[in-house]
């Protein structure tokens, strides 16, 4: 009887030894795993921050206005180019247009572009279709792809083509020769190359709803599209130092992954 | 073996003991019951001494045995239950909200980063350690071509145990050090201040030392809080966008009339957030030092200035006020007025008696200083004292002026401040001030933090709401037929005041060199916003036929402005002749607001535009 119990208790004691033991080795992995975490989260932290401080740098506003005036064909946006949501009537039930068809090279009717685009087919379209006779029906989708206006195209595309074709960020140093190559040339618009819409074609200001006092005073409360105040406005020389530039950017700016950190260090100057 | 001892551990004797020539009878396992052994019994004292000692014995053994074995248990509930456990490090994961650097973050009133502190290596040395300091020092330079090889070897001979070799290396850098494997040189991980926005905002955000210590702006004004709670980001009431849109046109307008400097303020009148401050020429907070100190200066709160024709916003605010004066009221503006040794004259005389709302537009000096002359000192003083023209503005940064106020203030002080003379405000006051005048009477702080949506602004009413309403309708009345017609935005309904002030060098006035400056707010039907230009010392160009002035120099630009940050502030586009907006707008020269009457302008020839300049009175006999 004696022997038993100590066996008992003996075997009682050894098995919570050996749970013991293995509970703190256990308990041992789990904290140094946890340590690497810590460790990765921090560092992960520390990235995040970087990231952030050339996030913020990147996007300042000074620099973003340099680049949209050398890259990009979108103008500052104008007071009147904003409306209230309760100032756009309602749309008749049985006044809805057909599906955009236009021809090419063609603004289609009925469909305006909005205002901060220098229009790139409508304006310039005899331009462009003049410079550019062979390939005319690529014009108006390689004019300007993130405005989301219905630049009619002849037999739509898919995104990827439309995108492949679009030379968005290509700052206009291709080498030339084939306009198919260089359509952001093409489309890059002069100041003169605007069309007063008093010189456009009729039937573009007849069909569009939208601005339906265009030749006298507008409605007042009504900052309606009124595209043709484009060419009345001044606007800046589009970037002379881009054109400078050209020769030296043959290719378009591929960012390298660790640009940013030596962006940043760049940034961060030298010793004081 | 006579003499037998019976004590001893073997007990009672001997059983078979009998070596002995007596027989002794064995005495303790004897068969009858015998009494106890007595203590005094004679034959058995020394076993009795001997009982007695190994009692004792044992009572002390098992009091140190206890003794020992209670302190052990003692310490070990302490170790065990009371001290955590007694593990030696415990881990914690991170919260969420955890950073890992020791200075918060400064963002602008969206969540842009202003300023933000980011982690980096710097390389030290220990040159005790360093076994051939010739060779480490050319492998190094080697590797960090902008050290110094000289330099760096005279560092790590010498004696000392710690010597920093270059501060905040780059990723790159490090790694090519470290690729070196030189003994005895060390990273250390540091912090260093970033400002992703750079000169745009480096007057508010301001800078901080090589240890990351606030020296200027917000940095220092807000040193304890950044390093207190590094975790919460400090968000400030500026607008970036508003900032670049301001500078641009600083910049602009610095650059055209060749001024040496600007300022600019945008200002929400209604909660007193100030939108946007800058203040030209800046400085790059990455490397504030080696420059021209001058770019430090904050022109917009730390430079204090007469403020000129703008003050006669607050004198005719005073006028109204009081209740004496009304906007019909005339006043003769044909004769210089003469005190003491000086005569008050204006630059444009229009030779006849004006109205107070023509006072305003032509910004007569004359008109104003009759305006003062019937409201009286008393009066004037405490009332720009309640604007708050005596003390600093109050405003978060370190960089805030005292205001130079005349003491004591007399009859002269007052005719001069009348029209924005023998006072100095920087032009955060004007602009704080001028907001309360405009946005229903409501003095509001100005502040560089963002207001909390639910949180309470404190106010005060320093002027009554008809005042106010009047001004607007001033204000309005100078931008459609006075001096700043060039501040006009279709559709956003400016109002403003232009002002221009000689420059005080030494004791005297300089005849040519000025401060233009205009103070517009939009939409004047229900003002918003403060927009606020000071331009230093301008040129007058070609373009604008000699004049300098507050309406040539500082309108347009805030006309500009006003166009770019109407659509960014959200300012609906209203038309400016629907009888909604001519009801709560409207004034004429002869200071009527009723617009449906009097549609053709009664009288006031056209504005000889620029006229703006208050001269100050000269000097009748020189000193």
């Amino acid at each position: 009887m004696k022997g038993k119990t100590w066996l008992f208790w003996g075997g009682l004691i050894a098995a919570a030894g050996g749970v013991l033991f293995q509970t703190s080795y256990d308990v041992q992995d789990l904290e140094e795993k946890l340590a690497g975490l810590n460790r990765k989260i921090i560092l992960e932290q520390e990235s995040i921050q970087v990231l952030k401080a050339e996030w913020s740098y990147l996007n300042d506003p000074t620099k973003l206005e340099q680049m949209a005036q050398a890259y990009l064909t979108l103008q500052p946006t104008e007071p009147r180019q904003y409306m209230a949501m309760d100032m756009i009537p309602m749309r008749p039930a049985d006044a809805v247009p057909p599906p955009a068809q236009a021809l090419p090279g063609k603004a289609m009717p009925g469909a305006p572009l909005p205002p901060m685009v220098r229009a790139p087919g409508t304006g310039n379209s005899q331009l462009a279709a003049a410079r550019v006779p062979a390939a005319p029906n690529n014009n108006a989708a390689a004019g300007i792809v993130p405005v989301s206006a219905p630049v009619g195209l002849a037999k739509p595309l898919p995104m990827e083509k439309a995108l492949e074709r679009a030379p968005v960020v290509v700052p206009a140093s291709l080498p030339s020769g084939a306009a198919l190559a260089d359509p952001s040339r093409a489309n890059r618009i002069k100041p003169a190359a605007l069309v007063p819409g008093s010189a456009r074609v009729p039937t573009e200001k007849s069909a569009t709803p939208a601005a339906p006092a265009a030749a006298g005073k507008l409605a007042p409360n009504a900052p309606t599209a009124r595209p043709t105040e484009l060419a009345s406005r001044p606007i800046p020389a589009p970037a002379p130092k881009v054109a400078a530039a050209a020769p030296a950017a043959q290719q378009p700016y591929q960012p390298k992954p660790t640009d940013s950190l030596g962006l940043l260090v760049a940034r961060l100057g030298a010793n004081r | 073996m006579i003499g037998h001892d019976h004590g001893g551990p073997a007990g009672y004797g001997q059983p078979g003991a009998s070596t002995g020539s007596t027989y002794v009878p064995p005495p303790a396992p004897s068969p009858f019951p015998q009494p106890a052994p007595q203590p005094s019994a004679k034959p058995r004292t020394s076993l009795a001494v001997a009982l007695e000692q190994s009692r004792y014995r044992l009572m002390v053994t098992a009091a140190v045995v206890t003794t020992v074995f209670t302190a052990i248990s003692v310490k070990l509930a302490m170790a065990t239950l009371l001290a955590g456990g007694g593990e030696p490090r415990q881990h914690v994961a991170l919260e969420v909200g955890d950073t890992t650097t020791n200075r918060a973050d400064i963002t602008d009133r969206n969540g842009n980063l202003l300023a933000t502190s980011l982690v980096t290596q710097s390389l030290y040395a220990d040159p005790k350690l360093v076994s051939r300091p010739e060779e480490a020092a050319q492998k190094l330079v080697g590797a960090l071509p902008d050290l110094d090889y000289k330099d760096v070897l005279g560092k790590l001979s010498g004696d000392r145990r710690f010597v920093w070799l270059k501060r905040n290396l780059t990723p790159k850098q490090q790694a090519a050090v470290h690729r070196l494997g030189i003994p005895g040189v060390a990273f250390e991980r540091e912090e260093r201040r970033f400002y992703p926005a750079g000169p745009l905002t480096s007057h508010i955000v301001g800078f901080t030392g090589i240890d990351n210590n606030g020296l200027a702006g917000m940095e220092q004004g807000f040193n304890k809080r950044l390093t207190e709670e590094p975790g919460t980001p400090l968000q400030l009431s500026i607008d970036l966008r508003l900032q670049h849109v301001l500078k641009k046109e600083l910049a602009a307008t610095v650059q055209e009339f060749s001024a040496i400097g600007a300022a600019g303020i945008v200002f929400d009148v209604r909660n007193g957030e100030v939108l946007s401050m800058v203040s030209l020429p800046d400085f790059d907070p990455q490397d504030p030092t080696g420059l021209v100190p001058d770019t430090l200066f904050n022109r917009a709160t730390l430079g204090v200035y007469e403020m000129g024709s703008t003050f006669k916003i607050f004198n005719s605010a005073l006028a109204f006020d009081t209740g004496k004066i009304r906007v019909s009221d005339m006043f003769d503006a044909a004769h210089p007025v003469k005190i003491g040794r000086f005569t008050i004259n204006d630059y444009h005389n229009l030779h006849r008696a004006l109205t107070v709302a023509e006072v305003f537009q032509h910004s007569s000096n004359l008109g104003s200083v009759r305006m003062v002359q019937q409201v009286g000192v008393a009066a004037q003083k405490a009332f720009m004292t309640k604007m708050g023209f005596t003390k600093p503005t109050g405003l978060e940064l370190p960089e805030s002026g005292w205001p130079l106020v005349p003491n004591p203030w007399r009859e002269v002080n007052s005719y001069t401040i009348s029209f924005g003379h023998g006072i100095s405000v920087s032009p955060m006051h004007t602009v704080a001030a001028a907001a309360s005048v405009i946005n229903g009477g409501l003095f509001h702080k100005p502040t560089l933090l963002k207001r909390q949506p639910d949180g309470e602004i404190p106010t005060e009413q320093v002027v009554s709401r008809q005042t106010s309403d009047m001004m607007r309708r001033m204000f309005r009345f100078v931008v459609t037929e006075g001096t700043g017609k060039s501040a006009e935005v279709k559709g956003y309904v400016v109002g403003g005041k232009t002002g221009t002030a000689d420059k005080q060098k030494g004791k005297h006035y300089q005849k040519n060199s000025r401060m233009s400056s205009f103070l517009g707010a939009f939409p004047m039907n229900d003002p918003r916003y403060i927009v606020y230009v000071l331009v230093d010392e301008p040129q007058a160009t070609k373009k604008t036929y000699g004049y300098a002035t507050g309406g040539w120099v500082a309108a347009p630009a805030v006309g500009r402005i006003v166009k770019q940050i109407g659509p960014l502030l959200n300012v609906p586009m209203v038309d400016e002749n629907t009888p909604e907006i001519l009801n709560s707008t409207y004034l004429n020269a002869a200071g009527s607001t009723n617009w449906q009457q009097s549609l053709p302008p009664v009288t006031a020839p056209p504005p000889a535009k620029g006229s703006t300049v208050a001269s100050f009175p000269t000097q009748t006999k020189p000193r």
